[in-house]
């Protein structure tokens, strides 16, 4: 298993570097100037060129490309004292620095920023898949328990309703009534106490949830109906196992197994950022900064975006594999 | 089971309904009467969609930043409420050697927030600050006209010798050569004295000190969230400002705003969706207290003289003859007013003896015909033979009013072939010589001038391969000649001689067809005191207090509008 989890591993830096190397390659060669945003649209060309050259714009792409490759990672001290230009937009982790480069538009380390919006970014993501696996199995298995009743109906019905409603108006739906009109939770932001951060995740989280439990509803259902005609839950059945029993200790195991891997790569999305709802609820995470960096051809804040999103997804399927092991064995022995 | 749909239909359906159908609630009312004497104390609650990217004079690159700038930064000098400029830390200055030389006298006792007195030395040491080519500053340029600027600016010398220190409190800008604007220039807030923290160059973790008349809270600027300033109590105009503080908010959206304003958790809007902003100005308890800020931005259709068919200025003509402004302008009738000319009518130098460009169809065919390009309306026959790639960016207002103007030019036998791109690429192909023939133009006033608009976009020296201004790419020997002279010229009266004879250049040759311009609509609270829209900041600071109604605290609950009956009105229940 541990050998297995080391490969992939391995492929997992390969996959994360190809991206990197595309996205750089893609950003560089889009007819528009980095220098023109930073300078904005009314400054006159001896300062756009002239900011061009102070942000190594004017070299040549490969010394570009080199330059940021070879300060990706790196060995440097332990702590780096200030004045050490060399690393002074390194985030260090013992020896080891990573280095995304300076935000073109904030003048600040990518890597410093990242850090800032990571761990918000990440609270949102996990509540959000939180919401959408419990609504979702929670909901598909009673759906599939009570096949073609009114509760089937009704949850078959209500996901094709939040699949189909865009975040952008769930969102601002949620806000209008439970932050405008009810008063219960902030209309946006993120707080600053930890008791803010809750109150203020919930309608985010929610927007996000809703959209998957839908999605997540109809999985559920289709999987446990497929997993309820199997043999083993008929013996179940005839060894005299409760309803409950059968549906929850048997045939949902089985059925968790595609959608665990779903969930987990679900994880590895959003941490890419949930940009609408982002913007909604003024949430300070990653997908604002991609956008914005992406509108303003922030050069080093696009790769430090794109290293967070494809290490995220890459990181999610490592992980969907070792959980769906874990509850399937036959999946660990064949492999 | 049946009460559970029922119920949450219902509650979907009254939120849709509530949501698309209220009225706004009525505003927070004032605590004092129409001549309430001012009262101090109150942080003023404003909030933005965009962000600012640093703060910091030497780095003014966004288009929000300014007005925090002159929160926080006094100047030499500044703009008062009709553009002109007027003494700030400079309690007067002379202009002597047929203005080549500005000699600058600062008040004694300005203090800087962190105490310290504002000296020559202060602004010697901000100007070299600013314009050395390590900053980032996007505007250096603007004060080439210094001595020795050229010097400096290729790092060939570590001083700026055309700012010098005559004492204390003397300080004195030599110029090679006069600069008509060179005031205006100084306003705008790049060059402002900072504090000793800021050093002789610039750097990114400078914590922003000026002698504004507000300054940056412990910890005020949270990046990418609020930036909040408090009161400077130094500040040299005693008695002012009269709020304790004041708070911006970023990334919030339109809805946000509009949410929050009615809450009275926000006291300026400025970035309303049109049918709320239609909402606020029709409803009789909001609109005293709303008004549009000037009109200082110019809107045209650019188009390429190097590139056929607009190297022709018989076609140019034409154009700026067939396009129906007022259509234009009621694609977003809230904020669009019509423009006809080349600088905006809130702008000094503006001059309505400038004749318009208007609509006239029939004279637009004759220009047409003039141009060997002969068009039948009726058969749809003649006309430029290719169509025309026409530039426009994603989300932009010109992504709507492209449709329209390619209605308008079809009538005259010019084919548009809209291409929409995202707006850094869109910048790029527009400002590059000879890749786009035609696509919107937009400017706004960096200073209150007309040169502001006149040189910049026009002339020939504002043409580059690359990055080019001059998105028209318009050359005009005669025209440069009159605004290289308006540049020069000290007499008021003679530059307007001058700026008014460039303009009517430009519309008679129409390297743009001007369209319209666009006048944010800035709604505040009624308890929001001597608020006015300033023509540069927008929005004045320094002057503002609060008189509110039942405190900060006070909601509209108190107003007639509870959460109670919200929800009693969907769940049917008073909550418990």
């Amino acid at each position: 298993m541990m050998e297995r989890i080391a490969k992939r591993l391995a492929w997992s830096v390969l996959v994360v570097w190809a991206t990197v190397t595309l996205a750089f390659l893609v950003n560089n060669a889009l007819p528009s100037d980095p220098a023109r945003m930073v300078a904005g649209p009314q400054a006159r060309p001896q300062d756009v060129e002239r900011i061009r050259k102070s942000l190594g714009l004017d070299r040549p792409l490969y010394v570009q490309y080199a330059r940021f490759m070879s300060r990706l990672v790196h060995v440097g001290p332990f702590e780096v004292a200030a004045g050490d230009a060399e690393h002074a937009t390194c985030e260090t982790f013992g020896p080891v620095h990573v280095d995304f480069g300076k935000s073109f538009q904030q003048r600040r380390p990518v890597a410093k920023i990242i850090r800032e919006r990571l761990p918000r970014t990440i609270f949102l993501a996990f509540a959000a898949a939180f919401v959408q696996a419990v609504l979702g199995i929670v909901f598909g298995t009673i759906a599939a328990a009570r096949k073609r009743t009114f509760i089937d109906v009704l949850a078959v019905s209500g996901s094709l309703l939040g699949v189909s409603a865009p975040t952008f108006m769930t969102g601002l739906l949620l806000q209008w009534l439970f932050a405008y009109e009810l008063h219960l939770l902030p209309l946006d932001g993120f707080g600053d106490t930890t008791l803010e951060h809750v109150r203020s995740v919930v309608l985010p989280a929610l927007t996000l949830g809703l959209f998957g439990a839908a999605y997540y509803t109809r999985m559920v259902r289709d999987e446990m109906l497929g997993q309820l005609g199997q043999d083993y839950v008929r013996t179940a059945r005839a060894k005299g196992v409760s309803p409950a029993g059968v549906v929850v200790r048997h045939a949902l195991r089985n059925a968790l197994v595609p959608i665990v891997t779903i969930l987990a790569l679900e994880v590895g999305v959003l941490v890419g950022g949930a940009i609408v709802t982002e913007a909604i609820f003024r949430w300070p995470g990653i997908g604002s900064l991609s956008v914005s960096a992406l509108l303003d051809r922030d050069g080093p804040m696009i790769m430090g975006c794109v290293i967070v999103t494809s290490t995220s997804v890459v990181l999610s399927t490592v992980v969907a594999d070792i959980v769906v092991g874990w509850l399937d064995p036959r999946l660990r022995r064949e492999r | 089971m049946r009460s559970i749909l029922g119920r949450t239909s219902a509650l979907v359906l009254l939120a849709g309904l509530v949501a698309c159908g209220r009225e706004v609630p009525a505003p927070i009312p004032r605590a004092g009467g129409e001549g309430a004497p001012p009262a101090r104390g109150g942080t003023l609650e404003l909030a933005s969609f965009a962000d600012i990217r640093a703060l910091d004079p030497a780095n003014m690159a966004d288009g929000l930043v300014p007005q925090m700038l002159e929160a926080m930064f006094a100047g030499l000098v500044d703009y008062d409420h009709e553009g002109h400029v007027v003494p700030d830390l400079a309690e007067r200055w002379t202009v002597e050697d047929e203005g080549k030389t500005f000699r600058f006298f600062l008040r004694e006792g300005a203090r800087f927030h962190d105490g310290a007195e504002v000296t020559a030395e202060d602004v010697k040491r901000s100007v070299e600050r600013a314009l050395h080519p390590s900053a980032p500053n996007p505007y250096a340029s603007y004060f080439e006209s210094l001595s020795g600027f050229a010097e400096f600016a290729a790092k060939k010398t570590e001083r700026l010798a055309g700012v010098e220190v005559e004492g204390r409190y003397v300080v004195r800008f030599r110029l090679d050569q006069p600069d008509a604007v060179f005031l205006p220039v100084l306003a705008m807030p790049m060059v402002r004295p900072t504090c000793k923290s800021a050093g002789d160059r610039y750097t990114d973790t400078w914590v922003a000190c000026g002698a504004g008349p507000f300054k940056l809270a412990p910890n005020g600027w949270d990046r990418g969230r609020e930036l909040r300033l408090v009161r400077h109590d130094g500040y040299y105009q005693r008695g002012k400002p009269l709020l304790d503080g004041v708070r911006w908010t970023f990334h919030v959206n339109s809805t946000s705003q509009r949410f929050k304003l009615t809450r009275g958790e926000l006291d300026v809007m400025r970035e309303f969706l049109a049918p709320d902003l239609v909402a606020f100005q029709t409803d009789p308890r909001w609109r005293p207290f709303g008004a549009y800020e000037a009109n200082k931005q110019v809107n045209g259709e650019s188009m390429n003289c190097e590139l056929p068919p607009f190297d022709n200025v018989e076609v140019r003509r034409a154009v700026a003859a067939a396009i129906d402004r007022e259509q234009l302008r009621k694609i977003r009738a809230t904020n669009l007013v019509v423009q006809t000319r080349p600088v905006p009518p809130d702008v000094p130098g503006f001059d309505p003896e400038v004749p318009a460009q208007t609509f006239d169809l029939p004279r637009a065919l004759e220009h047409m015909k003039n141009a060997g390009l002969a068009y039948d309306p009726a058969t749809g026959k003649g006309g430029w033979p290719h169509p025309i790639p026409y530039l426009v960016y994603k989300q932009g207002l010109t992504e709507a009013t492209a449709q329209v103007l390619a209605q308008q030019l079809a009538k005259i036998g010019l084919r548009l072939e809209i291409r929409i791109v995202n707006y850094p690429t869109f910048m790029a192909i527009r400002n590059r010589r000879r890749q786009s023939p035609m696509a919107p133009g937009f400017w706004q006033q960096d200073f209150p001038d007309a040169l502001s608009f006149l040189e910049p976009l026009w002339t020939t020296r504002s043409i580059n391969d690359e990055d080019s201004n001059n998105t028209s790419f318009y050359s005009n020997p005669r025209y440069d000649a009159l605004v290289d002279k308006a540049r020069r010229e000290p007499s008021e009266e003679r530059r307007r001689r001058l700026t008014t004879e460039a303009q009517k250049i430009l519309v008679d040759e129409a390297p743009w067809a001007f369209t319209y311009g666009y006048r944010w609509y800035v709604q505040a609270q009624p308890y929001v005191r001597e608020h006015t829209a300033h023509p540069v900041w927008g929005i004045e600071l320094s002057k503002i207090w609060i008189d509110r109604a039942g405190g900060r605290m006070a909601s509209r609950a108190l107003f007639g509008h509870d959460a109670r009956t919200t929800f009693a009105s969907v769940f049917g229940d008073r909550p418990r």
